[in-house]
Parts: structure tokens; C-alpha cells; sequence
């Protein structure tokens, strides 16, 4: 490929328009006449993506991120901008397109249900014109890989969930794409299959370079697979950065967990700059902003106001901060 | 073209394979058509034995017009029954595996389904227009014609479904709205060709081409006609082109949904 970037995207929009009822109007003019509402699901977002990268993107539901990959890969059609994935345009080289990048929608399945998973493999590969040979020795790589082995012969229905998604990113792997895209790939899987699918990832990413362009409401996703995280809400871009930069992103807020010696009785006002994440018998949570007060300063007024058998400070978990900056999205709420 | 037609028998084996894998129901689908069908053409003979010829149209003509019609069919959608499903894929999402797919959209979609009863229906079509072959002692010249009739009314049954099922494209609710329409196209297809005279004759015929996938065929092979096989020749090539370009056209319009499917 000679292409440098796997991904450009420059100023992306996708407009939605739907017919709305009108309450001051009669039945018979909503049904002849109906006005139409326009909702921006895309705002004119620009990004792009090296090759081997490994992304997150991000949002809450209906921030646009499943329109964006639908955009990426050709599903639909953007208002405006432009889209570059390998250097192909996705609305006029669909077919091109289809044989370079891979897909796994979570919420989806691509498998032919009542037959083994061989033939659906064996069907992905016939789809991508490899020839017979390639595709039994392909099905053999990704099987051992997967370890499938134990269930390659049973019909789809009749795998677990966790053994289905694993069979859904194998066949989107069959002919070995530069990117696959994901939406959702560990929705509804257990701890297990989730840890299984994400090893699983990371290590086609490492052997054989393929990006990843990865959608998640699992904060354990973006951690431990993606180097990067693109955050997008109400269509807009709010946040590109490093993955482990997040947490950096509010450094400014720590908190304090205090444990009682017997039980704390009373929850007394806290000075500015201090507030009670958690009031419980049992246990006390404060955010302390950093800007307005040091730690030690926090602690030992905290320490004026309880009697504490233990006390412990740190920064904020990866999920509370993306939960923070979904709701601090500015203007849009 | 030639990956593509092999990639599209592909899809029909794998369809195929994947249905029969449910034996009681596969069978029961396809002896339930036949039977459906030998029910449906006992209740027409009757009627015209019991009123008599209708504008030359006999008993006969009925066995041959429903066994144009069930044949076409049957032959259209073994080949091609997604194109049938184009309303639900529209409705929940189910479209996008297809567009990511590498071969053409109209083919991939049409071959991602099978429906067995139409195995029913080809048997059926093929028993009546060999009951019709025999008793009316059939030229080799009008088997010929007879194939010739198939293969057009075959492509105008696939035609007119395209039509019909890529407006689902264009409506939020596209199921009822294309299933309505296709009613409106088959069922005057196995009616009592006799009965469509004048006005009838026309709109059934370059409106709503309904009386192309039967009753057309029946009088060409019965009279030898070749004006009315010409007609049938330019409405086939009509109903092929015009269909393909108002998919390529409606598809730039899916909205992509989020409803939860399983694949094919």
C-alpha cells in the first residue's frame, strides 16, 4: 500500500431527516403534508489513522459512532465531507474496499446459522475469491489461533455466545484484512470471553498489523486494546488523544476514601473545593479539586472532621473519567 | 461476471444446505406447495367446467396458465428469494453485511435466501405444462417456445419484485407496503385468463404486468403468436433493465438500523 494513512477523514457529516407530527395539526394534513426534522448524527468530524494503530471510539448512545463506521466501510452515504480508508472511497469503491478491510458487529451475526462454522468460513473465503487451497489452510491458522477446535464442526446455533463472537471475528479475518472494524465486539460476553476475544486482538494486531477501529461501551475494550481514544458526542469530536493520557485529562480531581473506626454518625459540610462522592455508614468518598486545595491540606481537614481507621487517595478510574467528559460535552446537552 | 454468477450458485448451494439441514420442516414446505397448488387448480377446473369456455379460454388453458405461473415463480425465487426479504433486511440493518460484501449488492442480496417451498412450485409448474404438452400434443417447436416463455417470464417475475421490494428503500414501514403491492402483481397472475378484456387487458398488461408471468405465455404457445410473443420479449427486456437502475438508485437512500439479526 502506498497510501500513508489507513484512515482520512476530513469535516464528515451525516444529516438524518424523518417526518415529525405535528400536534396543532389535523390527522389528514400530518399524513399528506408532514413536516420533516432534520437531526445531525455526524458534525463535521476529521481524523486519521496510521496504519497498525489501534483506536477506540468512543461515545455515549447516539453519539454517532456507529454512523461513522457505517460511513467508514461504505454502509452509508455521508452529507458531506470525505472519507479516505486505504486510499479508497468508501461510496464509489465499495467493492474494492470490501476485499482490504474486515467487520464485526456485536449486536449481528454474518454465520450461516444451522450449518458448521466451517462452511461459514469456508463461504467468507469463497466470498473473497481465495482459492480452495488457501482457504483450508486460512480455516486451520485461524482455528488454532482461536481455538475453535473443540466446536469447528457444530452448527452456529449452537455455540455460546462468547464462542460465537470469537467465530464472527475469525471469518471477518479470513481474507486477512488491513482494518477491521468493531462495534461492540464484547457485548453481552462474560469476563472470560471478554478477556479471550481482547488477547485475541491484540495479538492479530501485533502478527499480522491490522488496525483496529474499535467501538466500546466496556472501558476494560479501550484499556487494555487500544493505544488511542477517539471521543464523539452528539456527532461532534471532543477528545483525540493517547489512551493512557485520559486519565491525565483529570488529574486535577482526586478522591479520598475514608474508612471509620466504628461508623460514621454525622456528614458535616465540607470546605470549598471538597465534595462527598459517597455517604455511607461504612465509608466516606471525597473529590477533592486540586485546584482549589492541595491534597495534604484536604486530608488533614478531613482528618479534623472523622475518626478513621484508613484513608486512601487516588485518581479517578478510567470509566468515571469518560463518563465526565460525556457529560461535560459542551453546549449540547 | 463470471466470479460473480459462481460466487451467486455458491450462496444458493450454501442456502440450500443450510435449510435442508432442517429436514421435517424443508420437507413439509415443499410437499405442503405442491399440495397447496394441486387444491388451488382442482377449484378452477371446476369453475370452468361449470361455466363453460370464457373467451376461448378451457380447462386446459387454466392447467397451463398455472403451470406457467407456478414454474416462473418457483424458478425465480429458488434462484432468488432474498430479493423477497429486501423489506426486513431495510427494516432492521440486515442490509449491511451484504454492502460489505465484495460482489455485486442486487446478486448478494438476492442469494442470501431460500425458500423450499418453491422446489414445490417448480414441480408442480412442470407436472402442468407436461399434462398440457400431452394432452394438447405439443410440437417440438412449441416446446421450444415453451422454455422461450419460462426463461421471459421468469425474468419478469424477478424484475417486478425488484421494483417492488427496492421501494422498501423509500418507506419507513416497507414490509406491509411492498407485500401489498406484490399481491396487487400475482394475484390477477393466477386468475382465470379469460376474464382480462379490453382495459383490464391493458393495465394488467404494460401497468401491472401480471398477466405476462401467465396468461400471455398460455395464448402465444396456444395460438403460435408472435406479436404477442414480441410484446413479451420487449416488456421481459423492460422489466430487467428499469428494475436494476431503481435499485442502483434506491440504495443510496438506506438508513442503516441497529435491530439485532442473524446472518445468511
Amino acid at each position: 500500500m502506498s497510501e500513508t494513512k489507513a484512515l482520512k477523514i476530513h469535516n464528515l457529516s451525516k444529516i438524518f431527516s424523518f417526518s415529525v407530527k405535528d400536534q396543532r395539526a389535523g390527522w389528514m394534513r400530518n399524513l399528506l403534508k408532514p413536516h420533516t426534522k432534520a437531526v445531525k448524527a455526524v458534525d463535521d468530524i476529521s481524523f486519521s489513522v496510521e496504519h497498525g494503530e489501534k483506536i477506540a471510539f468512543i461515545g455515549p448512545n447516539g453519539a454517532g459512532k456507529s454512523t461513522t463506521i457505517k460511513m467508514l466501510t461504505g454502509i452509508l452515504f455521508p452529507t458531506s465531507g470525505s472519507i479516505s480508508v486505504l486510499g479508497l472511497d468508501p461510496t464509489k469503491d465499495r467493492k474494492r474496499l470490501a476485499y482490504q478491510i474486515g467487520t464485526v458487529f456485536g449486536q449481528r451475526s454474518q454465520l450461516l446459522p444451522n450449518l458448521p462454522l466451517t462452511d461459514s468460513l469456508e463461504f467468507f473465503g469463497t466470498m473473497y475469491d481465495m482459492p480452495g487451497k488457501e482457504i483450508q489452510k486460512r480455516m486451520a491458522e485461524l482455528t488454532h489461533l482461536f481455538e475453535m477446535d473443540s466446536f469447528i464442526d457444530q452448527p452456529v446455533r449452537k455455540l455460546s455466545l462468547g464462542q460465537r463472537m470469537r467465530a464472527e471475528v475469525a471469518a471477518s479475518l479470513m481474507h486477512k484484512p488491513k482494518i477491521i472494524f468493531l462495534d461492540e465486539p464484547t457485548i453481552g460476553l462474560d469476563v472470560v470471553a471478554k478477556k479471550s476475544l481482547r488477547d485475541l486482538l491484540l495479538k492479530i494486531n501485533r502478527d499480522e498489523k491490522t488496525t483496529i477501529f474499535l467501538t466500546s461501551h466496556d472501558v476494560g475494550d479501550i484499556e487494555t486494546l487500544c493505544d488511542r481514544t477517539i471521543i464523539i458526542n452528539h456527532g461532534v469530536l471532543i477528545k483525540d488523544l493517547p489512551t493512557q493520557e485520559l486519565s491525565k485529562t483529570f488529574a486535577y480531581e482526586k478522591y479520598i476514601d475514608l474508612i471509620p473506626e466504628d461508623r460514621f454518625s454525622a456528614f458535616p459540610e465540607l470546605s470549598a473545593g471538597m465534595r462527598y462522592a459517597l455517604k455511607n455508614e461504612d465509608k466516606v468518598t471525597v473529590m477533592v479539586d486540586m485546584t482549589k486545595m492541595s491534597l495534604q491540606e484536604a486530608m488533614q481537614k478531613l482528618l479534623n472532621i472523622f475518626r478513621v481507621e484508613d484513608i486512601d487517595a487516588y485518581n479517578m478510574d478510567l470509566e468515571t473519567i469518560i463518563r465526565h467528559i460525556y457529560e461535560r460535552d459542551p453546549d449540547r446537552q | 461476471m463470471f466470479k460473480e454468477l459462481r460466487f451467486a450458485l455458491y450462496a444458493i448451494k450454501k442456502n440450500i444446505q443450510n435449510n435442508v439441514e432442517l429436514r421435517t420442516s424443508f420437507l413439509m414446505n415443499v410437499g405442503g406447495m405442491a399440495v397447496n397448488n394441486i387444491a388451488f387448480i382442482i377449484l378452477w377446473v371446476y369453475f370452468v367446467k361449470s361455466v363453460g369456455v370464457i373467451n376461448g379460454w378451457t380447462a386446459l388453458d387454466i392447467i397451463a396458465l398455472q403451470g406457467f405461473t407456478a414454474l416462473s415463480y418457483g424458478l425465480a425465487y429458488f434462484l432468488f428469494a432474498g430479493i423477497r426479504k429486501l423489506p426486513d433486511y431495510v427494516a432492521t440493518g440486515g442490509l449491511d453485511r451484504f454492502i460489505l460484501s465484495p460482489k455485486n449488492l442486487l446478486l448478494r442480496i438476492g442469494t442470501s435466501w431460500f425458500v423450499p417451498s418453491t422446489l414445490g412450485d417448480t414441480l408442480f409448474g412442470v407436472i402442468c405444462l407436461v399434462i398440457y404438452g400431452i394432452i394438447t400434443s405439443v410440437t417440438l417447436y412449441q416446446i421450444a417456445l415453451m422454455v422461450l416463455l419460462i426463461i421471459l417470464s421468469t425474468i419478469i417475475f424477478l424484475g417486478v419484485s425488484t421494483a417492488i421490494y427496492a421501494m422498501s428503500l423509500f418507506f419507513t414501514d416497507p414490509e406491509s407496503v411492498t407485500n401489498s403491492l406484490y399481491e396487487i402483481f400475482l394475484t390477477p397472475a393466477i386468475f382465470h385468463g379469460g376474464a382480462f378484456q379490453g382495459a383490464t387487458r391493458f393495465f394488467f398488461t404494460f401497468i401491472i404486468p401480471s398477466l405476462l408471468v401467465g396468461a400471455l405465455p398460455v395464448e402465444i404457445i396456444r395460438d403460435i403468436s408472435m406479436s404477442k410473443l414480441s410484446i413479451l420479449v420487449a416488456l421481459a427486456i423492460v422489466w430487467l433493465i428499469i428494475p436494476v437502475a431503481m435499485f442502483n438508485k434506491a440504495i443510496k437512500k438506506y438508513e442503516s438500523s441497529n435491530f439485532m439479526t442473524f446472518g445468511s
